[in-house]
């Protein structure tokens, strides 16, 4: 619907990033990785670990690069193909404070509070599928990975995205992955039953932890998110433009190692990039330029024929209010015209940037992203849709709601055409008064205490979770 | 009416000009300025200023930068004659800062180091991926009164109690105060780990570091 870029900033974008690719590199701390891509024709300085990708090398390894996957999840009801022309919302990622929902202090987050985000992602119609919305606090570091994918396994069945922290880790939730899948054949079969996401270390620079885990993804063609996470005018230059074709060269190099390595692994080219708010040294990701970002690497990645991931709907303010509303709202609703093949952070259901998770702005952000996602379909101009024949039939006397035939028209389309908010308040006033004249956090309170008792989910087949306890256990006394 | 020395040193660090900072110190050497006066009356008291501003969100961390790299090419005029005049220039006190092993993200410490600088402290930044054993000798060597561990990775947060452990091994604790930053960092996890003390950005940073030497 959004074109931001024309056609020949398209092309000098594309040039310049070449250029930083070709020219400047990227560090890849990792020397296996590094051999591969000398192999395969890149510049590599073992000593500093900057590859040099020419871009005929991209250009061959992009072949490979999924235009389109499906994702997969326990119940198949919920299986969905990312890069169909559509943008699938997710919700937000990592939270370790949540704002209590019985006594609305900040405190540590709970592996509780995953499970229910979890369960509540598994619920709200607008989460197409599910991130860890929470990092809890109250489980030993050593297996939090492992403890954080069980909690979630157990929340929903949906398709989950699962966080990979460590290299040992996040084995760890591969061997648990199987288990899910219902077996190790049928997890090579379908490594799509989960995926993850990585950043790299703007400017240009990928650690070698990161790129293990990378290349334990391109080894089953486990799906997952690379995302630039470059900070106009810090780790990325002031100018926009600039950060784009950063980004550009520090996405692609992870698509050439992947698919160098494991032809086919799905790759959604990602950001998390905005700019740094120079009054206050902070991370501003509720601004509209982190909108620009993303309208320009959604069409770059397009450019490139890859899925574009990108964090858009992250907000800054501290608690769910005005400003919460609007900087959900404008970044993901660009991210969403601009085609974003997937809007990660959407449903939001975090304050103060990924740090405060809090339940009453996750039910708000569902019913922003819900009248999104109806922007997002547009407006369907089809000969009955233009509707000729009916409004000759009501003429200038009657009206839709006293002619039978538009009575019955109005029926068959209504849901197509109207969207129904969930907690958005659009009644007379005498109604909104007598109800308690409630502002909407707190309907979302009470809405999302009624889901979180009402709301259940099909049992992790018998054995599966004891299945799932032996490898966080075993990992469990290895570290201590 | 023609600025003084010391206003010319002041103006330099505002407005981030390194140049003009270096040349005013060689100014005030030739007429005779004592230079630690120079330093006290003209570059510190800019870039406190700007420090100040900054706090209070009315400049931007491109300026604070730019007035502390003016300091610093003033600082690198005067400070061969302070040596030579076995002078010592007085700050609020040492500090140093590095990011964990494992991590080398450094924006955010690298902030706290200027911000630190502007305030009147030395500080000794010693970079990002700073091996454990490392941060032990460096303490040994320039005696600080605050050890700052930067982490921005939940991964790399178990290298700061890692820190804390080997200082107390070498019975260095109580010797240095430490204290943790960055991103997914939290005052319990300071508390668990045992940190003198927990800054969730910059200014409270200078505020923390401030309290912990008073």
């Amino acid at each position: 619907m959004y074109r931001l870029l024309g056609r020949g900033e398209i092309s000098a974008i594309h040039g310049a990033a070449m250029e930083v690719l070709e020219r400047v590199g990227v560090v890849i701390q990792h020397d296996k990785a590094l051999k591969t891509l000398k192999e395969a024709g890149a510049t590599v300085d073992m000593k500093t670990k900057v590859a040099k990708i020419p871009e005929y090398l991209l250009q061959d390894t992009l072949q490979k690069s999924p235009r389109r996957h499906r994702m997969l999840a326990r119940n198949p009801k919920h299986n969905f193909v990312i890069g169909d022309g559509g943008s699938v919302f997710t919700n937000a990622f990592g939270a370790h404070y949540t704002i209590d929902l019985e006594t609305g202090e900040r405190r540590l987050s709970t592996i509780k509070d995953l499970e229910e985000f979890t369960l509540l992602a598994d619920y709200f119609p607008t989460v197409d599928y599910i991130k860890p919305n929470i990092l809890p606090q109250d489980v030993p570091k050593a297996v939090w990975e492992q403890e954080m994918a069980l909690a979630m396994f157990k929340s929903a069945e949906k398709h989950l995205s699962l966080v990979a922290l460590t290299p040992d880790g996040w084995r760890d939730v591969i061997e648990m992955g199987k288990i899910y899948a219902g077996g190790e054949e049928e997890f090579i079969k379908n490594p799509a039953i989960i995926d993850t996401g990585f950043n790299n270390v703007p400017p240009l620079m990928y650690t070698k932890e990161i790129i293990d885990m990378i290349l334990e993804c391109a080894k089953y063609g486990i799906p997952f998110d690379i995302s630039t996470g470059a900070l106009a005018s810090a780790s990325g230059p002031v100018t926009l433009a600039g950060t784009i074709v950063q980004g550009i060269a520090e996405n692609h190099a992870i698509v050439v190692l992947t698919q160098l390595v494991g032809p086919g692994t799905p790759v959604m080219w990602g950001s998390c990039a905005t700019i740094l708010d120079q009054r206050f040294g902070t991370a501003a990701y509720g601004s509209p330029e982190n909108g620009l970002i993303h309208a320009a690497f959604c069409q770059m990645a397009h450019y490139y024929g890859i899925p574009y991931y990108g964090a858009a709907g992250v907000i800054d303010s501290k608690v769910p209010d005005q400003q919460a509303a609007y900087e959900n709202t404008i970044n993901a609703l660009l991210a969403t015209v601009s085609g974003a093949d997937v809007v990660h952070d959407a449903v939001y259901g975090i304050v103060e940037a990924g740090v405060t998770a809090s339940y009453e702005m996750f039910a708000i952000s569902n019913d922003i992203c819900g009248a999104i996602k109806r922007i997002g379909k547009g407006m369907r101009v089809t000969p009955e849709t233009l509707a000729v024949d009916l409004i000759e039939q009501v003429g200038h006397e009657k009206n839709h709601l006293n002619t039978p035939e538009a009575l019955k028209f109005t029926k068959k389309h209504l849901m197509e055409e109207q969207w129904q908010p969930w907690i958005s308040n659009r009644t007379s006033r005498p109604e909104w008064e007598k109800q308690g004249s409630k502002d909407i956090a707190q309907v979302a309170k009470e809405k999302v205490k009624e889901i979180l008792s009402t709301h259940k989910i099909e049992p992790l087949p018998k054995g599966m979770e004891a299945s799932m306890r032996k490898i966080i256990k075993k990992r469990a006394k290895a570290s201590s | 009416m023609t600025p003084s020395i010391f206003e010319e040193l002041e103006t330099a660090v505002i407005e981030g000009d390194s140049e003009k900072s270096e040349e005013a110190a060689k100014k005030a050497l030739e007429s005779n300025t004592p230079p630690l006066e120079a330093i006290t009356n003209g570059l510190a008291k800019g870039v406190k200023t700007v420090g100040d501003r900054f706090s209070k969100g009315e400049v931007f961390l491109v300026e604070l930068i730019m007035a502390g790299d003016a300091m610093k090419a003033g600082m690198s005029v005067l400070l061969p004659v302070i040596k030579a005049s076995k002078a010592e220039v007085e700050t609020l006190g040492k500090v140093l800062l590095g990011t964990v092993q494992g991590d080398i993200h450094s924006i955010g410490k690298d902030i706290v180091a200027t911000l630190l600088e502007a305030e009147g402290f030395e500080v000794i930044n010693i970079g990002e991926d700073v091996a454990s054993e490392t941060f032990v000798d460096k303490v040994k060597e320039h005696n600080p009164d605050i050890l700052g561990l930067s982490s921005l990775l939940t991964a790399t947060m178990p290298m700061q109690q890692d820190v804390i452990e080997k200082l107390k091994a070498a019975g260095l604790d109580g010797k240095v105060k430490v204290i943790i930053g960055g991103a997914p960092t939290t005052q319990e996890w300071a508390d668990e780990i045992e940190a003198d003390g927990y800054a969730g950005d910059a200014v409270s940073a200078v505020d923390l570091v401030k309290r912990l030497t008073k």
